[in-house]
């Protein structure tokens, strides 16, 4: 287990490799120039001139990727160019907001979405299976920045109840990760439903149930149980819908996390705090997957990865 | 003489100030304001003045640094750290009086030598300074004695006591710049009203009280500026009162705020500028009965109206009725779609060309749906126009080409001159220098006559002859329509119902320093 760890870590590297690549061209290719970003509109030319130098963007693309590679292998992903501090400082600073955020959602999203999709499953064509269907479909169909005001409008404005942004206790949190959890929770509980429906008119199912087990024993240990890894890859595939969809929730909330960083910066074509910020994404969702992989094993014996 | 008149008036001013000031407590019941939220759009990247070039980020060095006078939103100079200015005969030389008994929060003092050291750096090539353009006429500045220094000029420059008042020549202790280097723009010590507490980034900068600040001691003990991008989401935490003051909330909802008895909102006229620039050298624009044509094709008031809802005002010259040199212009341009068309039969304008439009996206109030409104009024009169919506710096990148490889004809930009001053507005877009790739002049208007009145203007010291020559300046542009005038914004500012005498300014900043609450 732990050497099929360590091999699967070691095959990220070329996936960050290609992910550089791609980002650091893409960026680049992109009009607009960081030094003219940065010093403003009324600027004069030897001053706009003066600060591409400073960035090092006067020199040869391939040269500067074979620059950041090289400090990149010193786990060094250079300084923003808007602040001009480490870009490791400005990761730093909110990552853990960004994880914090995305791990309530999940943990909501599963909280909420897997019984709303067992009960539907369980009841299926009754009205409740109706009323858990139409609100996951409103929870796919709802755009985040939308379902965000309107909570904010309901919970803010005229209750008085929550924050509408921002950070400091508990209440800040609330919206935002809701809001989050929302999209993913309408996706697994569709995921559930559809495939508890499956696994109860299988033969095992049928074969439990006539040992004279109890409903909820067969929901819940047989049932539900082989229903997981199909549940759990959706989970770890809508983790990346999450990162993105961190990006408006955290713009709606005033929330500082990476999300935010990364819109930021590419607007202001801050080229190395893009980079580091994407590459930051792309590693916790190769992370992640890593993780659904290895809870196949947990969930079903029969996979071994030795 | 008259320099001396301006002395005696910067000096009345400041006995005005302290009277007004203390005016704004004379009420003894008044307590002190602990906290003080402030909703904001962006979060800080630098607080060094010499480096910031935003407005609301230049607004918080203010608090922090101080400058060396103060634009009052009447356009008058107010003593800081400077106390006043001569300026010798042939306007080279001018000689600035530094306030004595001034430290910065950390306690080193502030003097001739501070002063000396502060310009050496924005003048300082390898230093990033992108404002430096407008305190280049200044070749060096020495120490006279120790409250004294004297600005040598390269050419004179009658409005720089109000370029001095920028936050771009505000000093920064000598003691913090040894102590962090460049590192300072994270570690602002000034001598200003407030000290920098902690900046949690991409959250909230928190200042307090500065007690030992050489000016009237401020109300408010503590500012929380919390970084909050989403408008709609800052005009709901003003509502529901978890914010006092919303920094530029959306057009659209003014009315909405000002019917809630909670909140007030502040819109004082800008400096900036909106218009459609239009190529002078190159495509059908180069007309000028065509340029003509086209300002009388819109309808500047309804643009206004319709798609501001009234937080901005047409333009009647070509700067801002706030900054010193405007004048409304005889000659205007209504919206007559019939004299455009006749202008533009008279220019034998080929119908069948199709004229290109941009326009950025979300950088000023609605900019895109003020160029649609454009378009569809040009095409009203049988102008066939395309629309190209572009995100800020590859529009910036488009328009800084020069006119060999420019595409632009019609292209719509904003300019919002950072002093009280026409010049900023009249010699930094008009003149033949700042033509791109040199500067944003993206009009490409270049006018040897027109050029000679912005020198002559700024040679001038006597301030009622210097006016007449901006406005005649004016009047050539005006007529020569380098642009289609479009709109003055107005900066608009929500706040508590509670808060009296905020301080906001045309230059869009605001101060929080000396206000109270009922």
């Amino acid at each position: 287990m732990l050497r099929y760890i360590i091999k699967r870590l070691f095959y990220t590297l070329p996936v960050l490799l290609g992910i550089s690549l791609l980002l650091f061209f893409m960026l680049r290719m992109l009009p607009g120039d960081p030094a003219q970003v940065l010093a403003g509109q009324m600027a004069s030319s030897e001053e706009v001139e003066m600060i591409r130098h400073q960035l090092g963007l006067d020199q040869p693309v391939l040269l500067q990727y074979v620059h950041f590679l090289n400090r990149l292998a010193h786990f060094d992903l250079g300084r923003s160019a808007r602040t001009q501090n480490p870009v490791t400082q400005e990761i730093w600073a909110r990552l853990p907001n960004t994880l914090l955020l995305a791990v309530l959602a999940i943990s909501l999203a599963c909280l909420l979405g897997i019984p709303a999709g067992i009960i539907s499953a369980v009841k299926p064509y009754s009205w409740l299976d109706y009323l858990m269907t139409s609100a996951a479909l409103f929870g796919i169909s709802m755009p985040v920045f939308w379902l965000g005001l309107m909570l904010v409008l309901i919970f803010s404005v005229t209750l008085h109840w929550l924050p509408a942004g921002g950070t400091g206790s508990w209440k800040h949190l609330v919206l935002p990760s809701f809001t989050l959890a929302m999209f993913v929770m309408a996706f697994i509980a569709r995921m559930t439903r559809s495939t508890m429906l499956e696994i109860l008119s299988q033969d095992y199912t049928t074969t439990a149930r006539s040992k004279g087990l109890k409903e909820k024993v067969v929901i819940v240990k047989h049932a539900l149980k082989n229903a997981m890894i199909p549940i759990i890859t959706v989970i770890g595939l809508q983790f990346g819908m999450l990162l993105g969809g961190a990006v408006l929730t955290e713009t709606v909330f005033a929330w500082p996390g990476l999300g935010r960083l990364i819109v930021d910066s590419i607007l202001a074509r801050d080229y190395a705090v893009t980079q580091g910020a994407i590459l930051v994404f792309g590693l916790l969702y190769v992370l992640v997957n890593l993780i659904v992989d290895l809870l196949y094993a947990v969930l079903d014996p029969r996979i071994r990865y030795d | 003489m008259k320099q001396f008149r301006r002395l005696k008036k910067l000096g009345l001013y400041g006995l005005l100030l302290a009277g007004l000031c203390a005016a704004g407590i004379a009420v003894p019941a008044q307590a002190e304001i602990k906290v003080l939220r402030i909703g904001i759009g962006v979060d800080a990247d630098t607080l060094n003045p010499q480096e910031q070039t935003t407005t609301l980020i230049q607004n918080m060095c203010d608090l922090i640094y101080d400058t060396l006078f103060f634009q009052k939103p009447d356009g008058t100079l107010e003593p800081r750290l400077a106390t006043g200015y001569d300026v010798s005969d042939d306007g080279l030389t001018w000689t600035l009086h530094l306030r004595e008994g001034v430290t910065f929060s950390d306690g080193s003092a502030f003097n001739a030598e501070v002063m000396k050291q502060t310009f050496d750096r924005i003048l300082n090539p390898d230093l990033r300074v992108p404002l430096r353009f407008a305190v280049s006429m200044v070749k060096e500045c020495t120490i006279v004695d120790e409250h004294t220094v004297a600005l040598h000029l390269k050419f004179p420059f009658a409005p720089l006591a109000d370029a001095l008042s920028m936050t771009l020549n505000a000093p920064i202790s000598p003691k913090a710049l040894e102590e962090y280097g460049e590192d300072v723009r994270q570690h602002p010590v000034g001598a200003g009203p407030y000290v920098l507490e902690e900046w949690v980034q991409g959250d909230r900068i928190v200042m307090v009280r500065n007690e030992d600040y050489f000016g009237k001691k401020p109300t408010v003990e503590k500012i929380i500026w919390k970084v909050v991008p989403e408008v709609s989401t800052r005009e709901a935490m003003l509502r529901s009162g978890q914010i006092d003051i919303c920094y530029k909330p959306s057009p659209a909802n003014v009315s909405g705020l000002k019917a809630d008895p909670n909140v007030q909102v502040d819109m004082p006229l800008d400096t900036r500028t909106i218009f459609m620039g239009l190529n002078c050298q190159k495509g059908v624009t180069q007309d000028k009965l065509v340029r003509q044509a086209f300002n009388y094709a819109v309808d500047k008031e309804a643009i206004v109206k319709k798609i501001l809802f009234d937080t901005a005002v047409p333009m009647d010259a070509p700067v801002s009725p706030i900054v010193f040199g405007h004048k409304t212009m005889d000659k205007q341009y209504p919206y007559d779609p019939d004299k455009a068309k006749a202008l533009l039969d008279k220019a034998g304008f080929d119908y069948d060309t199709v004229v290109s439009m941009r326009t950025p996206n979300g950088r000023y109030l609605f900019d895109k749906q003020v160029s649609q409104a454009v378009q569809a009024y040009l095409q009203a009169i049988g102008v066939k126009v395309e629309l190209r919506t572009y995100d800020w710096p590859t529009y910036v990148a488009g328009l800084l080409k020069p006119l060999e490889e420019s595409e632009l004809e019609v292209f719509l930009l904003g300019w919002g001159p950072l002093f009280l001053d026409a010049d900023m507005g009249l010699y930094g877009q008009f003149t033949c220098e700042v033509n791109p790739p040199k500067g944003l002049g993206a009009a490409f208007y270049c006018n040897p006559e027109y050029d000679e009145l912005m020198k002559r203007s700024r040679m001038e010291l006597d301030n009622e002859k210097r006016k007449e020559l901006l406005v005649e300046a004016s009047r050539m542009v005006w007529e020569d329509c380098p642009w289609i005038w479009l709109h003055v914004e107005k900066f608009v500012i929500a706040y508590s119902q509670e808060i009296q005498d905020l301080v906001v300014t045309p230059t869009e900043k605001f101060y929080p320093t000396y206000i109270s609450k009922q």
